[in-house]
Formats: structure tokens, C-alpha cells, sequence
């Protein structure tokens, strides 16, 4: 299956961003029937490579050859012409256009040929079919700003396959996914690849990268490292190529002590959200919160800040009582939200970095007039003692990489100076690299006297860091465990519901 | 080491260049068709015309001052000429009826700023579109002016009001000196001052300004209630100026300010814009007009004329910025 011709091939990829070169002279071959990942921390240019093929860009220099051929890639609809589609890490569907319009968008089948007259029976029906082959069922006719956005990815991946690509670019596809979906998503991989299509798959997760893929390229900073079979390589090689150095540590902690109390959280209500929460979270501690999607954590997170008004409970913070009205209020008290989606609640993306960064401490500095030196040198701090990469202060923070506006959003909170803070989800959809560097400082946070409530999904960063581990299952904490006493099994299991008396559930 | 800070300093030159470009073609741009102006007609460049555009240029850029700020939280004010056409007619009527002259004026800035918070409320409180609720106050501000007017032209006012439109200071007149100083308080506001960096965070992110515990409502109120204050000023300057006041007297300026604060390239998204950008826009909408005048060009086409440039210059300024990235 892995041998013969390739049917896709660059050679010396470069492109270059304004002040970074995203990929320089990168090199790879595409074989048919092959699962090949692209692996890379982010920044390292993998999306930029799978934008070059999908012909959303074009590159500065380099070949893209085609069964042999050196060929053009102007357009996604080049790139079509040539079998080549894929799914972008940006959604790309048209909010309220329906499921069946969006899959079958600019090819709309047409009741006769040569007449503009689309045939809407066959287009829901073909919509419905194509769907049904990975387990989902929903009306086509609806607008799909309605659906959830597992669904809409998975409409993404159909609006696709409908093409019947020879080439298939799936960038990050799982992320927003769901187990059930993604079980489904590697089945059919699976048969794609039986038919002979090629597929590259953009990913960080190594325990899919071990289930689908056949060979693996890494690339770093913009620069080919170098490509290997799945089966020949261990993690620490994969990780210690993508990152350029040995990890020795991925949850650098220290535990110690904890201190007195600095969040306390009674009886919490939130209409449709948590139901008489109780919490605690004291000084020198990480504190974890587990659940599934749409267990409530966020919604708690965003109850306890401001954002949404609880129904009724109890909150203290530092032994004040103090009912929150708005974030703005709950920073006033020292309080401090890493939140979820970074780029939508945690950052001003065409704003500077030094203009983020002051953006919750603005008036902690400055009562009235502005001292722009200031602030670009209180930046310039952050971006040593953090790590940021980004060539100045003053670059927009939409053009650094995930892992990058991360940090700028830490620096925001840090620059507080709060003890308190609740962080969501800390290390989503960041690398490796930046992932330890996060864990690293949320360490030296709680060493220094600091509290985290820290929200997530990923069980091993839950026990590797915390001291101790709230589980919550819809909108209640069925669960609570020193880090000693925990393991994947038990919160696993409690996160799912299972041995949760059917009156606690409800 | 070296390596490092070279491409840093390289950076940072080059983030200055690209965001300097387009204030400084901007500013070429203005200073091309003065030269143009000055080639084609040898009645342009002498001090009687230079202080005639400055001061015809006036009313455009203190109400664009409100506006810019309300522009770049991503809003809209298109109650403006309402405003200004109820403060203008409101004043009159006031002084006419022998109220001293600085209360009726802070009568009638009062009566724009009240205007402007109406505005805040619905837009920052309420939540409603800018666009619609701006709009409804237009209508309610000019119904009131026409209650307020029965239908009649108020001429004749006291001579020292006259003065904020007419007079002069020196050689200068009153309305240039008066829009400067206020330019240069909104100037510093806007980039200088804590309440401003709110105003861009706002209207680049309003859920980031939110979450960073921004009063975002604050905000929204701030620059509704400085643009029904900009309006009302400008109100008082044109009443002065045309010694008269009347209800249509509002009409021509919402689109104009609008027009100016857009070729000054504050971005209709919010977030991106400048004080020194609506000034160089209202200046050069002026211009054009005045050089139309002076070459003899008949006022039936003035309209179209300066609808293409309009668009030109939103053009421009849209290519700059796909450029600049």
C-alpha cells in the first residue's frame, strides 16, 4: 500500500508572512492509499502548507508536482480540478445557508443539464446519504448556524468527500469532535484509503497519529525535520522532533502546603447551568475541574466571574462575600479568567501585543493619561520572562501562533497582579512546547501564593497537576479526589455518569 | 545576538512604516490637490481662500469628532444633522426670547448631550443596532425642532453670539480657533488617555474588553453622549455663522461627517481610525468643493464629483490595508 508512484509531490516550499518565513524550502511526497500526517508544533507551518495544496494560498517559491507533472495551485477550484480538497481548521460554511445548500455549494445538482434550475430533492437526498455514512442524522433543511459545531465539521468533511477527492487535507479535523464521531471519521479513512485516495492529516494528538497514520513528517519553525513511519518511531523521537529538545517533564509541579482559603463557591445556581456547586480553592493550590462538554464547567467559570448572573449561591473571595455583577467587579476583588476561546473572549487580535497585554490593568497604572513607554517596556517583560515569540511589542497579535497568544493572554492576567485565578481550558489547541512553558508558569503561580481552578479536558494534565480534582456531570459536582487518590478510571468513569444514582443525575 | 536584534529593529521599522503609510499618503493626497488647486486657479492659494475652506471646513470636522469616536467602538450616529438642527433652531429661539447667551448655548449642548446618552442607553444598555436606533432619534430631534419652529426662519440674533461663527481672534477667525482647541482635546482623548484605549479595545473586541473587565456600557454611553455634544457645538457654530436658524439646517452634514471620518480611515468595523484622519478627510471634501467653485464648475455636478471621491478614497484606503498586511 505504501509503495508506488507519488500522486502528489512539493518540492522547496517557501512562503513567507510578514516578518516570518512560515515554510522555508519544505519537501514532501504524497502516496496513494497512504495516511501521511503532518506533524508540527503551532507556528511550524503545517496549515500553511495544507492552505498552499487546498490553493487558498499561493506560495513564493517551489514546485507542486501532480502524478509527475509540475502544476499551478491559483484557486480551491484549481485545486479541485485536480481531486485535491480539504477541510480547513477555519470553519468555512455559510452560517445561514442550509446543510444540503453549504455540502453542495457552487455544484448544486441541476434538474436539467445546462439549465439553472437546481434539484432540490436530489441535493437533500444526496445530503442525508452522504451524513447517514457517518451516523448522523439531521435535517438538511435546517440553517446550519443551528447546529453544533461537531456536526458542522463533520458537514465540512462531507461537502468534501461529495468531490470525491484524490487528495484529502484534513487539517486538525478531531478537535472539535466528539468520540462517537471521531470513532466514525477513522472508519472511513480507513475505507477512503482502501479506494486509493491520499490523505494528509494535520495533527498533534499522538495517539491518532499511532491509529491512522502511516507515515508522519515533522516540520519546526517553517523547516522540514524530516519524515518516518509511523510504526519505526516512538513518541519521545516524535516529540523531541517536533519541539527540537528533549521534554523531560510534561507537568513540571511542585507540590506543596496549600494556604489559607480565596475562593469559596456555596449552594451555586446558574439557570440551565451548575446546580448547588460547592467549591474550594486555597492558596498554593491547582485546583481541577473535569466534566464532559456541557457539564457546566464554563458556564460555572463565567457565573463565578460575572459574565452570567447566578441564580443563587454563595461566593467568597479572600473570606469577602461578594455577589458578582460583572467581570470588571470580580477583577476589583483579584480575581482572573484564562477563558476558553482565546481568540473570541481572551484577546483584541488586531490590537498589539502591548495593547493587550495592559488591557485588564490599564487602570492600575494609569489613572487617566497613558505612558505608551511604559507600557511597551512593562510588555517587553513579559515577552522575556514568558518566552513570547514575536519579532516586537507592537505586532498584531492575530499574526502569532496559538501557543504565542496563549502567553499574551496569561501576561494580561498576570500583569493583575491577582491570586486568584480560574483557568479554562490553559493549554487547548497549543503545542507541546508551549504546553510544558504553561504548566511550568502556572506552577510557579501557585508557588508564589497564587490559587488556579483550572478547567479541562485532558485527563493527564487534570492528574498531573492538580492537588485536588472536582468532577462535575450535568451542572452538579458528583465528585472529589486528593490528586494522590485519583486516577484516569475513576474520573473517567464518574465524568460519563456511571455510578451516579439516577436522582443526583437528573 | 546581533542577528536578533537586527531583525527586531527590521520588525519594528517595518511595523512603524506600514502604519504610518497611510496617514502619510493621506496626507499627500491633500496636499496633491492643493497643489492642483494652485496650478489651476491663481485664486486658491491666497490667504482669503485658505481661511475660507478652513472655516467652511469647520462644521464637518467638530461633528466628525463625535463620530469618530462613536465610529471606532464599531458604532454608527446618524442622529447628528437631527441633533444639530434642534440645537441650532432650540438656541435661537432662546436667545431670541432674551435668555443670556451662555445658558441658551449650555442649554443647547445640554440638549445634545442628553440626546447623545438617549443614544447610549439604546445602543449600550438596551442593545439595540446603532444604525436603527440612531436613526430614530434623527426622526425625534427633528420633529421637535419642527414643533419648536411652527414652520418660521429665526433671523436676527445678538451680535456677541454672532461672534462664535463670524468673529475673529486676531486675524483668525472664532470657529477655526474654536475647532482646533476642541480637535485637540478629542485628539489626546482619543490617544493619550485611558477613556480612549477603552474606546479602541471596544471596538475591536467587545467580549475581550468585556472579559478584561471594561465597562463596556460606560463606554458605549461616553461616545454617543460626546458625539450628541458635537453635534450640538456644531449646531451653535452654523446658527452663528448663518445668523439665522432653520429646520432643514442639519441636513447636508450627516452624510458629509460620515464621509469625512470614513476617507479619514477610521474603519467602519471599529478599532481603527484617528482624530488627525477626519480632519484631513472633512479638509479634503471641502477642497474639492472649493475648487469646483473656483474653476467655475457648475454646482449641478458638485455632487458627483464628490461622491467619486468619496469612493476613491475609501478605495485607496481599503487596497492600503489589504497591502499593509
Amino acid at each position: 500500500m505504501l509503495d508506488g508512484e507519488p500522486i502528489i509531490q512539493v518540492k522547496g516550499i517557501v512562503k513567507d508572512f510578514p516578518g516570518v518565513r512560515a515554510l522555508d524550502n519544505v519537501s514532501l511526497d504524497i502516496r496513494p492509499g497512504e495516511v501521511h500526517v503532518l506533524m508540527g508544533e503551532n507556528g511550524a507551518g503545517k496549515s500553511t502548507l495544507a492552505k498552499i495544496l487546498m490553493g487558498v494560498i499561493t506560495p513564493d517559491a517551489g514546485e507542486i508536482i501532480y502524478k509527475g507533472k509540475s502544476i499551478q495551485i491559483r484557486t480551491p477550484l484549481e485545486a479541485q480540478s485536480y481531486g485535491i480538497g480539504g477541510v480547513h481548521q477555519e470553519f468555512m460554511l455559510v452560517p445561514w445557508l442550509n446543510v444540503a445548500q453549504n455540502i453542495f455549494i457552487n455544484r448544486e445538482p441541476k434538474r436539467w443539464k445546462g439549465l439553472p434550475f437546481i434539484d432540490h430533492r436530489r441535493m437533500h437526498e444526496e445530503s442525508a446519504k452522504a451524513l447517514a455514512k457517518f451516523g448522523i442524522s439531521v435535517d438538511t433543511r435546517q440553517p446550519v448556524k443551528y447546529l453544533g459545531t461537531a456536526v458542522q465539521q463533520m458537514i465540512e468533511i462531507c461537502k468534501v468527500l461529495t468531490t470525491g477527492p484524490k487528495v484529502l487535507i484534513l487539517d486538525e479535523p478531531t478537535a472539535v469532535l466528539t468520540e462517537r464521531e471521531v470513532e466514525k471519521l477513522f472508519q472511513y479513512i480507513k475505507v477512503l484509503q482502501s479506494q486509493g485516495v491520499a490523505i494528509i492529516y494535520i495533527s498533534h494528538r499522538l495517539a491518532e497519529i499511532r491509529r491512522i497514520g502511516d507515515r508522519v513528517t515533522v516540520l519546526r519553525d517553517g523547516k522540514y525535520v524530516g519524515t518516518v513511519p509511523v510504526r519505526e518511531v516512538t513518541d519521545d523521537t516524535l516529540v523531541q522532533m517536533m519541539v527540537g529538545r528533549n521534554i523531560t517533564q510534561m507537568y513540571p509541579r511542585h507540590r506543596r502546603a496549600s494556604g489559607p482559603e480565596l475562593l469559596r463557591v456555596k449552594g451555586l445556581c446558574v439557570k440551565d447551568g451548575p446546580q448547588e456547586v460547592d467549591l474550594v480553592v486555597h492558596e498554593g493550590e491547582i485546583v481541577g475541574l473535569v466534566g464532559l462538554v456541557g457539564a457546566g464547567r464554563t458556564e460555572l467559570a463565567r457565573a463565578i466571574f460575572g459574565i452570567d448572573r447566578p441564580v443563587k449561591g454563595e461566593i467568597t473571595v479572600k473570606g469577602k462575600p461578594v455577589w458578582p455583577k460583572s467581570p470588571q467587579q470580580m477583577i476589583r476583588y483579584g480575581l482572573g479568567l484564562l477563558p476558553e476561546d482565546r481568540k473570541r473572549y481572551g484577546l483584541a487580535l488586531n490590537m498589539p501585543v502591548t495593547k493587550n497585554v495592559i488591557m485588564a490593568s490599564l487602570r492600575r497604572h494609569f489613572r487617566f493619561m497613558i505612558d505608551s513607554q511604559k507600557i511597551e517596556k512593562l510588555s517587553n517583560n513579559y515577552i522575556n520572562e514568558l518566552r513570547i515569540a514575536t519579532p516586537s511589542a507592537y505586532r498584531l497579535v492575530r499574526y502569532l501562533s496559538g501557543g504565542n497568544q496563549q502567553k499574551v493572554v496569561l501576561a494580561k492576567w498576570l500583569d493583575t497582579e491577582s491570586k486568584l485565578f480560574i483557568f479554562d481550558e490553559p493549554t487547548r489547541g497549543i503545542d507541546v512546547g508551549a504546553k510544558v512553558e504553561v504548566h511550568a508558569l502556572m506552577d510557579k503561580l501557585v508557588q508564589e501564593g497564587a490559587g488556579i481552578l483550572m478547567i479541562s479536558s485532558e485527563l493527564p494534565e487534570v492528574l498531573g497537576m492538580s492537588d485536588r480534582i472536582y468532577v462535575m456531570f450535568r451542572g452538579r459536582i458528583i465528585g472529589h479526589f486528593r490528586y494522590d487518590e485519583a486516577d484516569q478510571e475513576k474520573i473517567g468513569a464518574l465524568m460519563l455518569g456511571i455510578g451516579v444514582k439516577e436522582a443526583d443525575a437528573s | 545576538m546581533s542577528v536578533r536584534l537586527a531583525t527586531k529593529a527590521i520588525e519594528e521599522f517595518g511595523h512603524h512604516k506600514r502604519t504610518l503609510l497611510a496617514p502619510i499618503l493621506r496626507l499627500a493626497t491633500l496636499l496633491a490637490l492643493c497643489l492642483i488647486l494652485t496650478l489651476l486657479s491663481e485664486n486658491f492659494l491666497t490667504w482669503n481662500n485658505i481661511i475660507n475652506v478652513l472655516r467652511q471646513s469647520t462644521m464637518l470636522v467638530v461633528i466628525g469628532l463625535g463620530l469618530t469616536a462613536v465610529v471606532l467602538t464599531a458604532g454608527i450616529d446618524l442622529s447628528v444633522g437631527g441633533v444639530l438642527a434642534l440645537v441650532g433652531c432650540l438656541t435661537a429661539q432662546l436667545l431670541r426670547s432674551g435668555v443670556p447667551i451662555p445658558l441658551a448655548m449650555l442649554i443647547g449642548i445640554g440638549v445634545g448631550a442628553i440626546l447623545g446618552y438617549f443614544n447610549g442607553i439604546l445602543v449600550g444598555i438596551i442593545g439595540l443596532p446603532p444604525f436603527v436606533a440612531t436613526y430614530g432619534t434623527k426622526w425625534i430631534a427633528e420633529g421637535l425642532a419642527l414643533i419648536l419652529m411652527q414652520g418660521q426662519i429665526i433671523f436676527g440674533l445678538p451680535k456677541a453670539f454672532r461672534w462664535i461663527g463670524a468673529g475673529y481672534i486676531w486675524i483668525i477667525p472664532a470657529p477655526i480657533i474654536i475647532t482646533a482647541v476642541l480637535a485637540l482635546i478629542f485628539h489626546i482623548l482619543l490617544s493619550k488617555t485611558t477613556i480612549g484605549y477603552d474606546i479602541y479595545a471596544l471596538g475591536t473586541n467587545r467580549e475581550a474588553a468585556f472579559y478584561s473587565g471594561i465597562n463596556v456600557r460606560a463606554v458605549s454611553l461616553l461616545v454617543y453622549t460626546l458625539s450628541g455634544i458635537t453635534a450640538a457645538i456644531a449646531g451653535l457654530l452654523m446658527t452663528a455663522r448663518l445668523d439665522a436658524a432653520e429646520v432643514g439646517m442639519g441636513e447636508p452634514f450627516l452624510m458629509q461627517g460620515m464621509a469625512s471620518v470614513v476617507m479619514g480611515g477610521t474603519s467602519l468595523m471599529g478599532g481603527v481610525g484617528s482624530i488627525g484622519g477626519t480632519i484631513i478627510g472633512a479638509l479634503i471634501l471641502t477642497l474639492v468643493v472649493n475648487g469646483l467653485n473656483l474653476l467655475g464648475i457648475s454646482s449641478l455636478v458638485h455632487n458627483i464629483v464628490t461622491g467619486g471621491v468619496i469612493l476613491l478614497a475609501v478605495f485607496g484606503d481599503s487596497v492600503l490595508r489589504k497591502y499593509s498586511e
